[in-house]
């Protein structure tokens, strides 16, 4: 690149009477310089430490917030935007479980995505998702703010983390008594408890109890995983805390207000005028790719520093 | 209160008919008139629901009906049923969404069923008057990560079971054995080791009921295993003879419910469950002992068994009939415990 600016700012100063030559040599080194910035950027963002669960499938897990029975309609509206926001991209998504309310609203929801970069897209949209909005049950027409969390975890094998059997502590639902060929049950409901960190994961989708189990489990490699990674993340360096997607999923990052029908994220100041898109999984990467760039310059304003 | 069937389940629908004139929901009394002239054959007991062709058709508003109504039927009689140890409200609520999941289809404006709408009602009816098994009703169970065809004759796989599999992929060598899996039923155990064999391993399962043969062939069959397992007829080891003293390992879910508890089992398993899968004769042991007689010249040298019982007491009465027989016949036996901590396998091997 250099050579050419070089030879073009000396085309310049050897004929400064020729007009025409002059604007043609100008126009010409405006775009080599911006090529020399285009250049420059890639070659950072190549240098830039890669985070190799981008490129993985992930978990989605939705939990109604604060509102009450809103909340779980919202929650269910969200998991449905991310359930279409997959398909549009050709991902696959599988749900995990779904607790309804009896408004047939969901208290928590997990899926599957699986598809190229599902995790590496989607993971700034873990966090607190806001809704304003006249609720369904509200007879008086008064605007509620409720909230959803979401939390994108990626997905993790065997080899990513090692779960001994006597860390685990396996309930089924039992009625009690003989057990075996004395009950039929159709409630395959499986909990497994990871003993040393505590964390549980319940499972009842699956109408056997070996499928509930299996997905169980892989629900629970996901957490331990991210527990392991936000630990060497934040050994890591402090430069990165300040980076959006830190993974924090206390923090309030987009608001869907409906009666003004638009959806502003919070950590780029971003609104966009058409909720309905967004529901429909249509816009979402409006915000995602405005994220992924501010991730990107974050990362090598910090990196060149 | 409760209108219990005093007649077999195939004219479960007469019942039906009578319930729903009693019925107190104005959305099934508008149909229960159009019920009476379209009375259907007794459903054919061997396709599962899941498996049917989607031949009949509703709209989605007769369909949430159905589902409303459904609803509030399991709700009104949940109580009563959780007195045996029946299903409570919800785990009802979810069997009738899985009955939805395997009955229909939705395409556009319409749902297709896989059988006609008044047999749903009257499906729902068998599960919750007659406390007919879900299993039934739909005609499948899932099992492990298989969907096999169940119905009346044949016992239900239970979730304890599943564990038998994971028992034998523990042995050394299992890929390649030949395996015998002993009073089968649905085929569950076998289709579940048939399918984690090597290319040299086989299993050959019995069993006496002829609806049990019937429906592990079909099982066999639908998961394409027929060149690893093979059904035959007959008593226990009776239709074993050619395959004496070969065997690398013998499982089996033996009757083992001692005949005094029979009549306090929960109607699901007591009124429409063959007694011959659950009854263990006396004290329940039967038909685990005469296994255990059987074992030493079915097994070859370095054999593996594992026999799943009634629990804890039984469990260490068998380990102690085996150790009887004398010390050197067998080792490495273990009680291994279930899901929900009741010590109900016994394994071992042969020396």
């Amino acid at each position: 690149m250099e050579p050419e600016i070089t030879s073009l700012e000396s085309l310049m100063s050897d004929c400064p009477e020729d007009k025409d030559m002059r604007e043609m040599a100008s126009e010409e080194l405006a775009e080599a310089f911006e090529e020399e910035k285009r250049l420059f950027h890639s070659l950072l963002k190549l240098l830039l430490p890669k985070d190799e669960a981008d490129e993985r499938d992930c978990i989605l897990e939705v939990r109604a917030g604060t509102g009450g029975e809103e909340a779980s309609l919202f929650a269910m509206d969200i998991f449905k935007m991310y359930e279409k926001y997959s398909q549009k991209k050709g991902w696959r998504f599988e749900i995990i479980d779904i607790m309804e309310t009896d408004l047939k609203g969901y208290k928590e929801a997990s899926g599957t995505v699986s598809g190229c970069g599902a995790y590496g897209k989607l993971k700034f949209e873990s966090g607190i998702h806001r809704v304003q909005r006249v609720p369904v049950t509200e007879k008086s027409g008064r605007v509620h703010t409720s909230a959803v969390s979401v939390a994108i975890l990626p997905q993790a094998d065997e080899v990513d983390v090692q779960v001994r059997n006597e860390d685990l502590r396996v309930d089924t639902y039992r009625s009690g008594g003989s057990g075996g060929q004395s009950v039929n049950t159709t409630n395959s409901a499986v909990r497994i408890t990871h003993i040393p960190t505590g964390i549980a994961v319940a499972i009842q989708d699956e109408r056997s109890q070996h499928m509930n189990k299996a997905k169980a489990l892989k629900v629970l490699r996901a957490r331990l995983y991210e527990i392991e990674r936000s630990r060497l993340h934040m050994n890591r360096s402090k430069l990165r805390s300040e980076q959006i997607g830190s993974g924090d999923r206390s923090e309030r990052i987009r608001t869907y207000n409906f009666p003004q029908g638009r959806v502003t994220d919070h950590r780029v100041g971003i609104t966009h005028h058409a909720i309905e898109d967004i529901m429909e999984g249509e816009s979402l990467d409006v915000f995602i790719d405005a994220l992924l760039l501010q991730e990107e310059m974050d990362a090598i304003a910090t990196f060149s520093a | 209160m409760i209108y219990r069937l005093k007649l077999p389940i195939l004219s479960a629908s007469s019942s039906c008919l009578r319930r729903r004139r009693l019925s107190f929901y104005s959305t099934t009394a508008a149909t229960a008139s159009s019920f009476a002239s379209h009375l259907s054959p007794p459903l054919k007991p061997q396709t599962p629901l899941f498996l049917r062709p989607l031949s009949h058709s509703t709209s989605p508003s007769s369909l949430l009906s159905f589902r409303q109504w459904a609803e509030s039927l399991a709700r009104s009689y949940a109580a009563d049923l959780s007195i045996d140890g029946g299903p409570s409200a919800s785990e009802l609520i979810r069997e009738l969404s899985w009955l939805l999941q395997d009955a229909t289809f939705q395409a556009g404006e319409t749902m297709l069923l896989r059988t006609d709408l008044q047999d749903l009602y009257c499906l729902w009816m068998q599960r919750i008057e007659a406390r007919r098994p879900f299993q039934y009703i739909v005609g499948c169970e899932h099992w492990r990560d298989l969907v096999l065809a169940v119905r009346e004759g044949v016992l239900i796989p239970r979730p304890e079971t599943e564990e038998l599999v994971d028992l034998v992929a523990g042995v050394e060598g299992f890929k390649d054995g030949l395996w015998a899996d002993l009073g089968t039923g649905s085929g569950a155990i076998a289709i579940g080791i048939g399918r984690i064999l090597g290319e040299n391993g086989r299993v050959v399962a019995t069993d006496l009921s002829e609806a049990a043969v019937e429906v592990a062939r079909f099982n066999v069959g639908r998961y394409k295993l027929e060149d690893k397992v093979e059904i035959r007829q007959g008593h226990w080891f009776e239709p074993l003879q050619d395959l004496h003293g070969k065997l690398s390992g013998l499982v089996s879910n033996p009757p083992y419910i001692p005949s005094s508890h029979i009549p306090g089992l929960q109607a699901e398993v007591g009124k429409h469950e063959p007694s011959l899968a659950l009854d263990g004769g006396m004290n329940g042991m039967d038909h685990l002992l005469h296994l255990c007689d059987g074992l030493i010249s079915a097994l070859k040298p370095g054999g593996f068994f594992a026999f799943e019982t009634n629990g804890d007491k039984q469990s260490e009465y068998i380990v102690d009939f085996i150790s009887s027989q004398g010390s050197n016949t067998f080792h490495d036996m273990r009680i291994v415990a279930d899901f929900a901590g009741v010590r109900r396998f016994v394994t071992g091997y042969c020396q």
